[in-house]
């Protein structure tokens, strides 16, 4: 038979939907939770637990759920779902957690019979060697057990990021919400209210503690206040969003779930992730009520009073018509007469309080409804298989009484959600009226209104509302609350009942998400973990998704009794983001598969793919690697055949990723020769000269090509990734060191297109795509440029290289960069010019010895290291870094210096990344360190030389030249025998370079 | 002229502009260089934007100034204006014509759809009529231009397709 | 994500700007006059406090201008922004939270959540 339904529940529609829950299919009404709707089918074990795997049920009603988490197949096969606010729909299938191989049959409850192995810190105590377990036994096995559902699969989230700015946000759509925002209707603020339900209203909705305001009943009267905010033109109002995150300078993360009530829909987005900035923070977001541990009180039947009454109110499902209530306050008797209300009766009432405390109104209605009543009493613990059955009562006179019942409602009193406060760093302060913490002082523009703030008193709200929001000169409303119990709250301390009967399968838990229980708290403390932060890592309490949300404050209840201590003086631990768990998805947002990293492209870029080119990312760029000539071409064949062409006639590289900056000023030579090693001075116009540039630790930066076109104007270009930290760079020495400097920086990396043409045919190829160039060598040195117009643009030709061979740099506005590139190639034809990417020019740098910044270098490498002393002005009085390479340890003879390496026997092939030894072999078990001397930077096999060439960056390189050394494999004890020699493998003397 | 995505909310379209980007002291000498060579006068206020039918003039930074030229001019003109320019020490011109792209974003959702991709404050009270900003939207650089009744969104070449695709990708979405 | 006032920009999210260290640490005017020790001293070495400190920041996604920041580390709060020309704040000008190098500001840091 189901569950008795509430008739008059507002909230939830008529109409039946059919869901499936551990492969069996059940009713309820579109509007229900996975919780609700399982209520309604009388359904109360619901998943097993984390360590001990003890059945378990629905706990709460809402996100502070620590118990009924379950997997939704359809959706993915979506994990650790919190059941009591994932909202049912047609068709939804749902699986329990955590249990094998059936929920009311788990095999790893025996756990619970092993709980001395679990207790408090048994991580550290248990896996404790021997040497080797940890790897093979311990962590898979923790591995495999750890969290409750199975990961989804094949889901690409489209969940999406809005940032909002605003003036105020108030977080909660509660009563104390509402009425802060009937305040700020049609005033100059933008107001955002951020609701966690599909429904505003709080605890109108969720209890019967309210009977009417302002003389309507409370559902007219947030419809009333929902519509008054609609037609505001400066409020507007999230639903279905949870507030998780509350950052410095008031900003706010909160999460959307755009398919409450239906299954997601695969191409659109369903999650959004708002970030919100504001101005000023409300937070109405209101209290969580807290539980009492007492035996057992994990069993399936177990559930929080206010939960139980929200389930009759806000989902109009009865989850029981007798339960037994248990209370150590005054605000649990609307839950008896919201019972009453539908013609049921609670089995007992019984209240800790001294029966003086006890409100005549509540003894009254009580003892006129013939409710069995027991003050000055408390539950001793509940046992059942698998649910409910007995609850055992010591009542007045200490004498402990049984009676049969299958729900059990407890209520601890209520902690001011004061999570979100913690989290904008605002310090919270002890009540001895409310037994909580409530919020103290703000440290940013943070207010609290209604029972956040720890106000509990309805005919108090209007007026702190009023209070709080005055200096937002908005007019005072005036509120009339009428409530259906007394208004006044009272309750007593209860953290841990007395318990009487022990049996190996009792426990009285404190943290139902961690399975960890009062006696590990006692534990804890008995081995010294007695500060709050030690005691929960030590015995996992409150950590994890529960984040202290039900756990957190009954702990520090306990552990103040055991160390003698006010709760104020225990403190609390750290409440950390997010308020509940965020999926990953949502925090990436778009910033994933392909948006995961900007991608830059060159014009010549579609060319590239209509030829066949491999893409390799540099930065953001993507730039071609090689080009394959036929599908079963290989990287290594493509590689080798480009190279060899390029040597042979000429080949043709998109160098458009090129940092490009224009520097201009009257101080532009003097900046130039402080910022990079070379000096300028001397240096003709319309010439070009190899430079570096170092940090002020004398350590290479970056290398490039200035050109120099007069005095005052040059132009720098910088290696492809590290253009934006040179124009920084510059930029940082101009505006705090040399302000006095006349001279202006644009970057015009994306003003021109760049190709490197080289090879010794490049002349007759450029010769005929540029007729009015003489490009002869007498007209046209090596590291020279011209700049000339064509078709109305500027250009510039610069003779540079980067391979060895007779080579030019082309730059070109983009604008035409695609229509020169292919000029070139009908041009080339004849000779055969082949386009290359990176690898090829990589290889060829290296067969010329020409270093790459970042390959080569590493941020521990000076000019001196590479030999680089001609680069350095040293006739210059000071430049960037100059003053670091005379330091004692930049200077010693003995630093790891560039060299050559080829390899004995010419057939051996040498891996970048490998160690240069003085070992032919290694010992086949490693006892003490190897000295080593350096390590190989970049190797290659060249085609020009058809044997293996490499650069390695070794200590005293230098020294060293003509030695026998060995080089160390991937794989195997023997060392390869290799050569020490001069970096520069083809064309020493430059003749292919000036030719 | 290329439309980009259109809905009943918000309208995306690439547009052909070329630009100018300036670099220079701002004094009354600059003014008078700049003026000799173009009618409309540098903005003298920070992130202030001067425009008429045919140009956009921003003024970036305290020593940059970038000029957009909204129709079709020839050219030839422009780069003999930057190199008139140039021929001052004191100042420096570059051509940032095709080197960049343009997009105008119009509708009655175009901050919410934009703060899809930015977390910049669109409001007016923070981001008035002609004034412009250089900040991040969907990840890379940008300089936007409020112009009331549209923005003009300006970045990088090299990012235009992942751009088109980053805001087709947000309309899609919503 | 803290919010930076850049003086020419206005507010911005910290992600647009890169922070560039202890403020007012003058380049040496004649490096090569100077010992390993003192070159050293100005290469490797920046003060750290707990507290009010003078630091740089670069409007880096944005106008790609330098500033100036006095920030207390021990909350994170930007107490004052100031332009590279302007003079330097003193410490007085500003009240500290700190009681002692050591402690925890009374309210800000996190650590401690319970009012004393």
């Amino acid at each position: 038979m189901p569950a008795l339904r509430n008739k008059n529940c507002n909230y939830i529609s008529n109409k039946e939907i059919k869901i499936t829950f551990d492969g069996k299919s059940y009713s309820a009404y579109e509007g229900d939770t996975i919780a609700s709707a399982l209520l309604r089918n009388n359904i109360r074990l619901i998943g097993r637990s984390f360590k001990y795997h003890r059945p378990r049920g629905i706990y709460t009603c809402g996100i502070e759920e620590p118990n009924a988490l379950v997997q939704i197949l359809n959706e993915h096969n979506e994990p650790n779902t919190r059941a009591t606010v994932k909202r049912a729909y047609e068709g939804i299938n749902i699986n329990s957690q955590n249990r094998w191989p059936s929920l009311s049959f788990d095999i790893g409850s025996i756990n619970n019979i092993l709980s001395p192995i679990f207790s408090a810190g048994f991580y550290y105590k248990t896996f404790m060697g021997p040497k080797g377990f940890w790897k093979k036994i311990y962590e898979p096995l923790i591995r495999r057990t750890a969290g409750l559902g199975k990961p989804p699969k094949n889901f690409r989230s489209k969940s999406i990021h809005q940032n909002h700015n605003v003036d105020i946000l108030i977080v909660g759509g509660g009563l104390s919400g509402l009425i802060a925002a009937r305040k700020l209707i049609n005033t100059d603020n933008e107001v955002l209210i951020v609701e966690q339900d599909s429904f505003l209203g709080g605890i109108l909705k969720n209890s019967n503690k309210i009977k009417k305001i302002d003389g309507k009943n409370v559902f007219e009267w947030i419809q009333e206040t929902e519509k008054l905010i609609l037609k505001s033109k400066n409020i507007k109002i999230l639903k279905n969003t949870l507030v998780t995150t509350y950052n410095f300078t008031n900003h706010l993360i909160a999460l959307e779930d755009k398919y409450v009530g239906k299954n997601i829909d695969i191409n659109k987005s369903e999650l959004t992730l708002h970030k919100i900035r504001t101005t000023q923070t409300i937070l109405a977001n209101g209290h969580i009520e807290r539980f009492i541990s007492f035996r057992n009180n994990d069993l399936p039947g177990v559930m929080l009073a206010s939960s139980f009454e929200k389930y009759i109110e806000r989902y109009g499902v009865v989850p029981d018509e007798k339960p037994v209530i248990f209370t150590n306050n005054s605000s649990t008797i609307s839950l008896v007469k919201s019972l009453i209300n539908l013609n049921c009766k609670p089995c007992a009432y019984i209240d800790s309080r001294k029966k003086k405390d006890i409100e005549d109104e509540t003894k009254e209605y009580l003892s006129k409804n013939n409710i069995p009543f027991y003050p000055e009493s408390e539950v001793e613990g509940c046992e059942g298989n698998k649910k409910v059955e007995k609850v055992y009562i010591r009542n007045i006179n200490n004498k402990i009484l049984s009676i049969s019942a299958s729900m059990l409602c407890p209520s601890g009193g209520f902690n001011p959600d004061i999570h979100l406060f913690t989290q904008s760093k605002g310090l919270v302060k002890w009540d001895d009226k409310i037994i909580s913490f409530k919020p103290d002082t703000a440290f940013q523009k943070t207010i609290t209104l209604g029972s956040v703030s720890g106000n509990y008193e309805f005919k108090n709200l209007c007026n702190e509302i009023n209070k709080k929001l005055s200096f937002l000169k908005a007019n005072d409303l005036n509120i009339d609350i009428e409530t259906n119990i007394r208004d006044d709250f009272s309750i007593n301390e209860l953290w841990e009942t007395k318990t009487d009967k022990m049996s190996k399968w009792s426990k009285s838990f404190i943290d139902l998400h961690n399975d960890v229980t009062t006696k590990d708290l006692k534990q804890a403390i008995n081995e010294g973990y007695d500060r709050i932060e030690h005691l929960k890592r030590y015995t996992t309490n409150s950590m994890g998704t529960d984040q202290g949300k039900i756990s957190s404050i009954n702990s520090l209840g306990i552990v103040s009794k055991i160390l003698n201590k006010k709760i104020a003086e225990v403190g609390t631990t750290t409440y950390r983001p997010p308020y509940a768990p965020l999926s990953f998805a949502a925090i990436a947002g778009r910033s994933t598969y392909e948006y995961y990293d900007p991608e830059r492209k060159t014009p010549i870029h579609n060319w590239h793919i209509k030829n066949n080119a491999v893409f390799e990312d540099v930065g953001q760029w993507k730039r071609p690697w090689y080009f394959k000539k036929n599908d079963s071409e290989t990287m290594h064949q493509a590689v080798q055949r480009e190279s060899k062409q390029t040597r042979q006639t000429a080949g043709i590289l998109d160098g458009s990723t090129l940092g490009k900056i224009e520097i201009k000023g009257k101080d532009a030579l003097e900046f130039m020769n402080l910022i990079y090693t070379n000096a300028f001075t001397k240096m003709k116009p319309m010439t070009s000269r190899y430079a570096l540039m170092l940090g002020e630790d004398g350590m290479i930066m970056d290398d490039g090509i200035i050109c120099k076109i007069n005095d005052k104007h040059f132009i720098a270009t910088t290696t492809s990734s590290g253009a934006p930290k040179v124009l920084s760079h510059m930029e940082e020495f101009l505006q705090t060191e040399w302000p006095h400097l006349q001279v202006y920086l644009n970057s015009i990396t994306e003003q021109f297109t760049t190709f490197n043409i080289s090879g010794p045919k490049a002349r007759e190829i450029i010769s005929k795509v540029f007729t009015d160039i003489d490009f002869s060598n007498e007209k046209f040195p090596f590291m020279t440029f011209k700049s000339f117009n064509y078709k109305n643009t500027q250009a510039r030709i610069m003779r540079a290289s980067f391979t060895g061979e007779l080579g030019y740099e082309i730059y070109i506005s983009p604008k035409h960069a695609l229509h020169l590139w292919e000029q070139i190639f009908h041009y080339g034809k004849e000779f055969n010019l082949v386009p290359y990417g990176t690898e090829t020019m990589h290889l060829l740098r290296a067969e010329k010895g020409y270093v790459v910044i970042s390959q080569e270098t590493d941020g521990t490498v000076t000019p001196l290291d590479l030999n680089f002393n001609w680069m350095i002005g040293k006739k210059k009085k000071d430049f960037i870094g100059k003053r670091s390479l005379t330091r004692s340890d930049t200077a010693r003879e003995d630093r790891k210096q560039l060299v050559g390496i080829v390899p004995i026997d010419k057939s051996q092939f040498i891996e970048e990344g490998q160690h240069v030894l003085e070992r032919e072999n290694l010992p086949s078990k490693i006892k003490t360190p190897i000295e080593y001397l350096g390590h190989i930077s970049s190797s290659y096999h060249s085609p020009n030389l058809n044997h293996c060439i490499s650069m390695a960056m070794i200590k005293s390189g230098n020294k060293l030249k003509g030695k026998k050394l060995f080089v160390s494999t991937p794989k195997g004890t023997k060392n390869i025998a290799v050569e020490i020699v001069s970096p520069v493998f083809i064309d020493p003397e430059n003749k292919r370079l000036v030719s | 002229m290329t439309k980009i995505l259109s809905t009943d909310f918000v309208t995306v379209v690439q547009k052909d502009y070329l630009q100018v980007l300036v670099r220079g002291n701002g004094t009354d000498q600059f003014n008078q260089i700049i003026n000799k060579e173009i009618s409309i006068n540098p903005p003298l206020k920070n992130l202030e934007i001067k425009s008429d039918d045919k140009h956009i003039f921003a003024k970036n930074s305290f020593d940059q100034w970038s000029l957009l030229y909204l129709v079709e001019e020839d050219y030839k003109k422009i780069l003999k204006f930057i190199e008139n320019l140039n021929l001052n020490d004191e100042i420096l011109a570059s051509d940032y014509s095709y080197g960049q792209v343009y997009f105008e974003i119009t509708g009655k959702n175009k901050n919410e759809f934009l703060n899809k991709l930015t977390n910049f404050d669109l409001r007016s009270k923070k981001f008035p009529v002609s004034t412009m900003a250089q900040t991040l939207i969907a990840r890379i650089d940008c300089s936007i231009y409020n112009l009331g009744s549209k923005y003009v969104i300006t970045c990088n070449k090299s990012f235009e397709d992942y751009f088109q695709k980053r805001l087709k990708d947000s309309a899609n979405l919503s | 994500m803290i919010l930076i006032h850049c003086p020419y920009c206005g507010e911005r999210e910290q992600s647009e700007f890169t922070n560039g260290g202890e403020a007012h640490v003058i380049r040496p005017k004649n490096p090569e006059a100077l010992s390993d020790k003192e070159w050293g001293q100005y290469v490797f070495y920046r003060s750290n406090p707990k507290g009010i400190f003078h630091e740089r920041w670069v409007h880096t996604h944005g106008c790609k201008k330098w500033f100036n920041a006095v920030r207390d580390t021990s909350t994170d709060t930007i107490l004052k922004i100031y332009k590279l020309t302007d003079n330097r704040p003193e410490i007085s000008e500003f009240k500290s939270p700190l009681k002692s190098p050591s402690g925890e500001p009374a309210v800000g840091s996190g650590n401690f959540a319970v009012k004393k």
